[in-house]
């Protein structure tokens, strides 16, 4: 088995951002998959991508534009 | 309508940041890599260029790297006379193979250095700057600068009046974030521009004696309650540091929160006697041509574009005034006094919860008010003690440079904690029949005036329902300018029996540190004065004292050089209690009943200890 690399993008471990770990993960191109080296997390790009998009979950007013900033 | 200020910051980075551990991965180490050159400094240029389509003028932080690099002086020099920007002197940007092979190191912060080391490094940079340019420069910077530092290069170079000198809340929190490999410990510092004190950087001066010669700002300017919380590095005025987060629609590409951080900025004019601030400062290694994790160039190039022409257009619009760091520098020297605090109501503008906290930051104190938690204090800062905190190889802290706490909710627990034990906060307990309600269970939200030179937080009232009474209760915080006391007063506007009265329990819950971990306590001294004087000297034996009518109620931190003290309206009674080993806190308090439409006040007040 070959040494791992960075793959296309350099992807982050979406299980280690939940709990604000910014961790690169390494490609593994026998298995096409993504792998965390400091958590268990395994993934192909599209879980990886699906994984993000979990991660915005707890930015409830993401999409939100506002216009007041106090409760006057 | 007030006068918002920007700073934008551009430093060509011959090596960014990143880039080596990026770009280069799998690649032995080539710090002259003449590739990596060719494209930090196309990332300049095209900063620059974002920069000036949008009108906007920069302060460009050369770098010693920079200094050796022709095209990027020429650069400077034409961008100087055709836009106006200033050319100042970095101290990031270190590392390059001259760096290198003078001295003989990979360190590159500035402020980890030994005191003989920054000397001759400050004197080495200056020297080429001037070299190259013919002028000393009036601005420079790191990511943060200990007062040590500040005073020697105020010595040496008393052109210097602005330095970027800290990045909020950069602490345990993005050092845990970056896998425990980042080590840019600096919590408990100001969120915006101030005057640093010469004994430290943190501490705003109270007056011209203390003066360190600078006016400081931030290094960026950070969300005010996710950069509590979470990873500096996603909340701030860099739009990649937005991407960081990935708060942005991975489809559109689009980032609504970073003009909402920048709006919300501009907001605080009304707290601050009509003027607000915003830095942007983003190192090349943030637009790499590889891409910055999982963000392709591209986004990262529309990010940064993007928040340019937001800002460009705020200033064609009449709403900003964008200005170089040294510009900037001689304005705040006129619009600001040493005493003047700097206040921020802040909401929550990303999580959608509607959590509202308060700060406050002036030469004796930094305070964060939660009105999530019915007006508890849940962060504070002894400036008044002016600690004397050496950081760098040869001191006692070769890279803690935070200010130390008091209070911090997130690292010494707040309200809630596990099994046993208190955690460091500043509330007040209503008790009624055995019965006991903490206002960091009421949610409200605050409102802002100003008396003379108080500040002053009126909390919308909370219900405290018991089982046969409800209280109606009103808090209202007072900071008064060049005191270095808080008052709190507790108002029961309407109680269901009118002639019931309730016990008030005004606590603060503290110990010390810089970092999630507990320091020593012994040796802490724990005094209740009045009628006569009762002591604990801190040996985690869970011990109580009280007194009647007492005048104060106080604790001494050798540590910190800091005595932090509590005095309340007539009549209530006045307690310490020490800690244990599994609770490793004190706590100060006052007791009072207290009837319908009675105010109970007490005051805090923090000073140095002798």
């Amino acid at each position: 088995m070959a040494q791992a690399g960075k793959g296309r993008l350099n992807y982050r471990c979406p299980a280690c951002f939940m709990r604000d770990l910014d961790i690169d993960m390494f490609y593994d191109k026998e298995k096409d998959e993504y792998y965390c080296l400091r958590c268990q997390y395994t993934g192909k790009e599209k879980d990886v991508l699906e994984g993000n998009e979990m991660v915005r979950t707890k930015y409830g007013a993401m999409y939100q534009r506002f216009t007041k900033f106090d409760f006057d | 309508m007030g006068e918002f200020i920007l700073n934008v910051i551009h430093r060509p980075e011959m090596v960014p940041e990143y880039s080596a551990t990026v770009t280069g991965h799998g690649k032995e180490e080539d710090i002259g890599d003449k590739k990596l050159l060719t494209e930090s400094l196309d990332i300049f240029k095209t900063q620059q260029r974002l920069a000036h389509e949008n009108g906007l003028k920069v302060t460009i932080h050369m770098t010693y790297a920079a200094l050796f690099n022709d095209e990027a002086v020429q650069i400077a020099k034409d961008d100087h006379e055709k836009y106006g920007d200033e050319i100042a002197l970095s101290l990031l940007g270190l590392p390059c193979e001259q760096f290198r092979d003078k001295y003989k190191t990979k360190d590159f912060c500035i402020w980890m250095f030994s005191m003989e080391d920054k000397k001759t490094i400050v004197d080495d940079v200056f020297a080429k700057f001037h070299e190259r340019f013919g002028f000393y420069p009036e601005s420079t910077g790191s990511y943060y600068m200990d007062a040590e530092l500040t005073n020697y290069i105020k010595e040496k170079y008393p052109m210097v009046k602005c330095a970027i000198a800290t990045c909020w809340e950069e602490g345990p929190k993005a050092y845990h974030t970056c896998n425990n490999s980042w080590y840019t410990l600096f919590d408990g510092g100001p969120w915006a521009p101030w005057i640093p004190s010469k004994q430290n950087t943190h501490a705003p001066a109270a007056d011209e004696a203390e003066d360190s010669g600078i006016v400081a700002i931030p290094h960026l300017s950070r969300d005010l309650l996710a950069c509590y919380d979470g990873n500096g590095s996603n909340f701030g005025t860099h739009p990649q540091n937005v991407l960081r987060g990935m708060i942005y629609d991975s489809k559109t590409w689009e980032f609504p929160y970073l003009y909402n951080l920048i709006d919300q900025y501009r907001a605080q004019e009304k707290y601050n006697n009509g003027y607000a601030y915003n830095m942007m400062f983003v190192g090349p290694g943030w637009m790499n041509k590889m891409g910055r994790w999982e963000a392709p160039y591209e986004l990262l190039l529309k990010s940064y574009s993007d928040g340019c022409k937001y800002y460009g257009g705020l200033k064609k619009e009449g709403k900003l005034i964008d200005m170089t760091m040294s510009e900037f520098a001689d304005y705040y020297r006129k619009k600001k006094s040493y005493t003047e605090p700097e206040c921020a109501l802040w909401r929550d503008i990303l999580y959608g919860s509607d959590k509202q906290l308060f700060w406050y930051t002036d030469p004796y104190m930094r305070a964060g008010v939660n009105m999530d938690q019915g007006g508890a204090i849940f962060d504070l800062r002894p400036y008044a003690a002016k600690l004397k905190w050496e950081v760098g190889i040869g001191t006692k802290h070769v890279q803690d440079a935070s200010y130390p706490f008091l209070i911090q909710e997130k690292y010494r627990a707040g309200y809630f904690t596990h099994y046993a034990g208190e955690g460091t906060i500043r509330s007040a307990k209503i008790c009624y029949q055995g019965e006991e309600v903490d206002l960091c269970l009421c949610r409200t939200k605050a409102h802002f005036s100003q008396e003379g030179n108080t500040r002053i937080l009126t909390l919308d009232p909370v219900d405290i329902e018991f089982y046969d009474l409800t209280v109606k209760l009103q808090t209202k915080l007072y900071f008064a300018e060049g005191e270095g006391t808080i008052r709190i007063t507790r108002e029961i506007l309407e109680m269901s029996r009118p002639d019931a009265q309730v016990e008030i329990n005004e606590y603060m819950v503290a110990c010390y540190g810089t970092t999630e971990y507990p320091e020593d306590m012994s040796g802490i001294l724990l005094r209740c004065e009045g009628s006569e004087t009762k002591e604990i000297v801190y040996e985690y034996k869970c011990r109580e004292e009280s007194l009647a009518d007492a005048k104060e109620v106080s604790a001494v931190i050798p540590a910190i050089e800091t005595k932090v003290s509590m005095r309340a309206s007539e009549g209530a009674e006045g307690y310490v209690r020490e800690g244990y080993a599994f609770s490793p806190m004190f706590t100060l308090g006052y007791k009072k009943q207290v009837s319908e439409k009675e105010v109970f006040a007490t005051w805090l007040k923090l000073e140095k200890a002798d």
